[in-house]
Formats: structure tokens, C-alpha cells, sequence
């Protein structure tokens, strides 16, 4: 202590002013030394600093470990860690048919043949702008989407002889929903929109197989208008 | 008191005068707001017992009471003399002669002026309902410049440093004084003139309130501590290389544990979990800081050498506590053990841990050693130094049992009594006041030339 009368190493410490500002570049030279070269091993060296730094190595492993399993994929909705696994595994909520991504992706996949205005190639590729093959049962459209369909086909009184492959094998459910609730409500079509839910049950049901024919169609899902 | 130990006074170094008066302006009104706020605190210990204590005058209830106590401590009492201890500690350890004074001392004015204002309007019940923003935003702007020009002197010396190394206890000295005043306008900014939206408000609030904790308050005392260990004990620091990593990850971690306070809060999960990870990082440059202090005094007897030196005594006190804070903190931010002491005792007992048990006790332990070299006179007696160690010391012991068992108790068995800390509350107020008039018999025999302390 400074000024204490029992300090018994006051004798040690300078009592004027200027002294004691001398010995703090001392104490900053000292460091200084300190800082560049660091102690050299010797008897009774520690190895406690050196320990620790691998144990600070292990607490920022650890964090990230943490921070991956405690931030709910980073949600902003999400707030207590017993619900994460819910509210992180709901993602898209419940599925909204997205007619602006149906129409994207129509234009991506199906139009090359049916054109962007749904009206098809005479002789070549069938419309779809006001055909009943892709309003009314939806079961019907999904199935062709999903594994095409080959075969002459009447459609609004016209005969094609098409070959159209299985385009919605590669889709997902959602996307493949959206294509056809757009397809179902553009160009004058008015049928209602399609859930992804119901895309994964047909896909379910009909498994893996080849093209269907316009005759296997009909037999199960039979145009409801002409 | 021993004849022999008087000496009459001696002539202070030209950086050491050069400092003097503002050092002394700030140390001096640090110790009026610490007896003030310990007086409240014992009112408020008592309203805690019987609620009905000057519960019949609006200006004497508990609530303004409380958050008058907590300005006064933190903005009155921990802020001036931290002013005090880093502008003489920077200046001291670059040689810097300070030519504008007064200007410092204008800041010491306008920042002790604008918590007057402040607390007045706590105390007629003007105010805002965050911790320790309580104080009107009006008088923001003011206190802020009051800041600026009370504390951006360190900055000042150290930019005109004289080349060389740059000692670890300038790093924190300059860290803390530039991060406390963007912190402050900042928080002001979104949590009270502009207000951010829904719970952002309140992780404003946590990082203002983490920031100050250890950003200013916590740094500036490191620093303190990295100063007088080496220089009190004649030893340097030991493993002083690992300085850099500890001081990088104290400032980098130490911003981001606020949301570690607010827990099972309507936070986003994932700020939640950056707060806790933050706190438990902590741990890093919290195992440094027990490597240097530790590691430099524990060896040869340096424990009970330090034991005999005022300072160092202080010190080694508020050493343990910025350990254990460490631990406790990490401990009780980890969810399962946060959710059994929210909203107890037991965070009011963590904070104690740091802005008393570590930092004050640093601020008591640099005001015995910096007085006498800026006074150029002794402290007047050893028995008041006796009475304020061992006083504050058993007081804030029993303060930490009390708020951290009782805490604890209370979250695991759902209890809603408070645990009474009067009498720890009423031996502090003993402590602080044989403190102070050991230091203002300084401070003023200085004015009152011709004056020697004369003994009993």
C-alpha cells in the first residue's frame, strides 16, 4: 500500500512523482519485451497458457455446434427452443397454389409445345386454352403431366397424334400444382385451382410407369364436357 | 497512526499536476454521488422489509427511490471516478501533460449538472421505463457532450503516445472511452428518441446495458488492474503474449451477450442463442484475465504480499469477483439454469458481483494509490482505510450470499419474498462514508493551504 504505515515494502516504492513516472516506461518496456518473444521452456515452465488455447479452439467448435442446433434455421418467427422442430419443419405453412410461379414455370416447361397463349400447334401439339382434357377432374390432367401421354387424341374436334413425355415426373408436387392451377384458370379456363397434396397422392397411386393412351384416360376419367 | 508514518507533502510530477485538477474534480463528486447512493440504498433496503417506510411522500417511494440509487451509483459514482482513474492512468503511462484542463473539467461539470437534472426528475417521477435510461432524454445530448469532453482525454493521450509498445491496460483504457459514448448515443437514439419496433427496443436496451457493464465500467477497471499489478507487486505479467486474444475477445464477445439476458423473451430463437453462445465465449478472455492476475501473484508468495498492500488488497478482491462473475454469467446464461434464476435476486446479485465487488473495488483499491500522488499528501488514517476495507469487504460478501442463494432459492421453489440485504446494505454506507472522509480530508486540505493532517 502507497501510504500505508505497516506496508512492509514501502521502502521498495518511490515516493516522488517523477520517479514513479519513470518507472512506468519501465513497466511498458518490460512488456513490451514480453510481448514480442514469448517465455522460453524452462524448469517449471507452464503449459497452461498453451492448453488453453486448444480448449478456446474446442469453445468456438462447440458454438458453432450450438448455434446450428438452437437457431431454428435462423427463423425470425421462431422463439422457444421446445416448438423449433415444428415451427422449422412447417416451412412453406399450408401450400397456396402461386398462379405467378405456375405461370414461370409453364412458360419454362410446357409452352416450347403449347405455346405461351395455351392455343398449341394446329396438327401438331392439342390446345389447352378452353380443352376439357385439363378442366373439370383434376386427377385426370395430373396423371398426364405426370407420366405424358401418347396416342391419337380428339381435342375441341380436333385430331393430334402427339407423344408427350412424363414433364412432371421431374417437377416437384408444389411446382408441378402450380403449373396446372394456372393452365386450369388461364385463358378463359375457369376450373378450381390444385393442391400439392393432391399431386403427391396421384403420384403415389400411379407409381412409376410408361405414357398413358387417350383411350386408358378416358376410361378412367371421362371428359365431362365436350 | 504511528508518528513516522507522516511525511510532509511532496512535490507531484509535471504529468501528474498536469492531470491533478480535473483528476480531482471527478474523484471528488465521485465520492458525494457513492455516499448519496448508499444512503438511498439503505431507504430502499428498509422499503424492501416494510413497505410502508416514507412510503406517505410520492418523492420517497420505493420506485423512484431505486432508480435514483442505481443513476446515482452507476452514472455518479462508477462513471467519475473511472473519468478520474483513466485519464491519470493513460496520461501516466504515455507521459502525457494534459494543457486543457479546464475544458476537462467543464465536462466533469456538465456530466455531474445533467445527472443533478437527471435525478431530479427520477425523484418527481419523470421517467423512462428502461434501466439505467431512466433519466429524461432531454438531458441526453448535454450528458453526452459532458462525456465527451470529460473522457476522450485518455484518447487524446494516446494518440500523441511516444512510439513503442503500447501497454495492455492502454488498450482497454481506449477500447472502453470509445465504445461507451457510441453505445450511449446510439441507444438513446433507438431505444428513446426514435424508438426501434416491438422487441428490438428491448435488445437495444440489453446491449446498452451489457456495453456499459463491460465495455466501460468492466474495461476500465481491467485496465486499472493490469496497471497495478505489475506495478505494485515488481512482477510482470505472467503469459503476457496471450494479452491480444484476451483483449480482441473481451471487446468482440462482450457486445453480443445481451441478448443472453433475455431469455425465454419473444426474441427470435436464434439472437437468443447467439446471447448464450456469446456468454459462454466469454470464458476465453475471462481464463486470460485469471492467467495474468492469478498466475502473476500466486507464485512466491505474491497472495500474502499483496495482502499487506492497500492497492493490491483492493485488487485481489476484485479479482476473484470478475472470476467468478465470469463463471456465474456463463453458468446462468446456459437456458436450463437461466430459466430458474430469471427474475430473481440472483440477477441482482451478478450485477452487484461486477459494478461493486470487481469494479468499485478497483476504483477503491486506484483511489489509495492515486490520491497521494495527486495531492502530494498521505491518507489521514490508516485505521478509516481498516474500517472501509473490512466493512465493504464483509458487506458485499454477505450482500453476494444473500442475493445469489436467496436467488436461487427463490426461482427453484418459486418464492416471492425478497431476501432483505439491510444489513449489508448499512455496513457498505459505514465503509463508503470512513472512505470518504479519508479522501475529501485530502482533497480539501490540499485547497486549504498550510494545512498538515495532524494525528491522533
Amino acid at each position: 500500500m502507497t501510504d500505508h504505515p505497516h506496508s512492509p515494502n514501502q521502502s521498495r516504492r518511490p515516493s516522488s512523482g517523477d520517479a514513479h513516472s519513470a518507472s512506468d516506461s519501465q513497466l511498458v518496456e518490460v512488456h513490451s519485451h514480453l510481448a514480442r518473444d514469448k517465455e522460453e521452456p524452462r524448469e517449471g515452465f507452464s503449459l497452461l497458457p498453451i492448453v488453453v488455447v486448444f480448449v478456446f479452439c474446442g469453445f468456438g467448435f462447440w458454438a458453432g455446434l450450438y448455434l446450428t442446433r438452437n437457431a431454428a434455421g435462423f427463423s425470425s418467427s421462431a422463439f422457444d427452443l421446445n416448438a423449433p422442430r415444428e415451427v422449422a419443419n412447417d416451412g412453406p405453412k399450408a401450400f397456396e397454389p402461386d398462379l405467378a410461379k405456375g405461370e414461370k414455370l409453364y412458360l419454362q416447361q410446357c409452352a416450347s409445345c403449347h405455346q405461351a397463349n395455351g392455343l398449341g400447334v394446329p396438327g401438331a401439339f392439342p390446345p389447352l386454352a378452353g380443352s376439357p382434357w385439363v378442366q373439370g377432374n383434376e386427377e385426370r390432367i395430373i396423371k398426364i403431366a405426370l407420366a405424358g401421354i401418347a396416342g391419337e387424341i380428339e381435342v375441341k374436334g380436333n385430331k393430334y397424334n402427339g407423344n408427350m413425355p412424363n414433364i412432371g415426373a421431374g417437377l416437384k408436387d408444389a411446382q408441378l400444382a402450380n403449373i396446372i392451377s394456372y393452365v386450369r384458370s388461364a385463358w378463359g379456363n375457369h376450373s378450381d385451382p390444385v393442391m400439392d397434396t393432391k399431386v403427391a397422392e396421384v403420384r403415389k397411386a400411379i407409381g412409376s410407369r410408361g405414357q398413358y393412351s387417350p383411350k386408358e384416360i378416358l376410361e378412367q376419367h371421362p371428359l365431362e364436357t365436350k | 497512526m504511528s508518528q513516522d508514518s507522516y511525511r510532509p507533502s511532496f512535490n507531484l510530477s509535471r504529468v501528474d499536476a498536469s492531470v491533478a485538477q480535473p483528476v480531482r474534480l471527478f474523484f471528488a463528486s465521485a465520492f458525494l454521488w457513492l455516499v448519496l447512493a448508499s444512503m438511498i440504498a439503505v431507504i430502499t433496503a428498509i422499503q424492501l422489509k416494510d413497505v410502508s417506510f416514507l412510503g406517505g411522500c410520492s418523492l420517497t417511494t420505493y420506485g423512484r427511490l431505486k432508480a435514483l440509487e442505481s443513476n446515482l451509483f452507476t452514472y455518479g459514482w462508477l462513471t467519475n471516478a473511472l473519468f478520474a482513474i483513466n485519464l491519470w492512468l493513460m496520461s501516466s503511462l504515455t507521459r502525457f501533460e494534459l494543457k486543457n484542463a479546464w475544458l476537462a473539467n467543464v465536462g466533469g461539470v456538465v456530466w455531474n449538472l445533467t445527472l443533478t437534472y437527471g435525478a431530479y426528475q427520477i425523484l418527481m417521477g419523470k421517467m423512462n421505463g428502461f434501466s439505467l435510461l431512466e433519466m429524461p432524454k432531454e438531458v441526453a445530448l448535454a450528458s453526452w457532450l459532458g462525456f465527451l469532453l470529460a473522457a476522450l482525454w485518455p484518447a487524446v493521450a494516446f494518440s500523441r503516445r511516444p512510439t513503442g509498445h503500447v501497454y495492455v491496460s492502454q488498450w482497454y483504457i481506449l477500447g472502453s472511452t470509445l465504445v461507451f459514448p457510441i453505445t450511449f448515443a446510439l441507444t438513446q437514439l433507438l431505444v428513446l428518441w426514435c424508438p426501434a419496433q416491438g422487441v428490438l427496443q428491448a435488445l437495444v436496451h440489453s446491449w446498452y446495458y451489457q456495453n456499459l457493464h463491460l465495455l466501460w465500467f468492466a474495461s476500465s477497471a481491467i485496465a486499472a488492474v493490469y496497471y497495478f499489478i505489475p506495478k505494485e507487486s515488481g512482477r510482470t505479467v505472467a503469459a503476457y503474449y496471450l494479452s491480444t486474444i484476451g483483449f480482441w475477445t473481451f471487446f468482440l464477445f462482450a457486445s453480443w451477450t445481451g441478448p443472453a439476458t433475455l431469455l425465454g423473451s419473444p426474441l427470435p430463437l436464434w439472437v437468443q442463442s447467439v446471447g448464450v453462445v456469446a456468454a459462454l465465449l466469454m470464458l476465453i478472455p475471462f481464463a486470460i484475465l485469471a492467467i495474468h492476475f492469478l498466475g502473476t501473484l500466486s507464485w512466491n508468495r505474491g497472495i500474502s504480499q499483496s495482502w499487506n498492500n492497500t492497492t493490491l488488497r483492493f485488487v485481489l478482491v476484485a479479482i476473484f469477483a470478475l472470476i467468478l462473475w465470469g463463471l456465474l454469467f456463463a453458468v446462468s446464461s446456459t437456458r436450463g439454469f437461466n430459466a430458474v434464476i430469471r427474475f430473481t435476486a440472483f440477477t441482482v446479485g451478478l450485477e452487484h458481483l461486477l459494478s461493486y465487488t470487481f469494479v468499485s473495488f478497483v476504483i477503491f483499491g486506484a483511489a489509495y494509490f492515486i490520491l497521494p500522488k495527486i495531492t502530494g499528501l498521505l491518507w489521514l488514517s490508516p485505521k478509516l482505510v481498516h474500517l472501509h476495507f473490512w466493512s465493504c469487504a464483509i458487506a458485499t460478501v454477505s450482500l453476494l450470499i444473500i442475493t445469489l442463494g436467496g436467488g436461487w432459492q427463490q426461482g427453484s421453489g418459486l418464492r416471492a419474498d425478497w431476501p432483505s440485504a439491510l444489513f449489508p446494505t448499512f455496513l457498505l454506507l459505514i465503509g463508503h462514508i470512513a472512505f470518504v472522509i479519508n479522501a475529501w480530508g485530502m482533497l480539501c486540505s490540499k485547497l486549504s493551504s498550510g494545512y498538515k493532517p495532524t494525528h491522533a
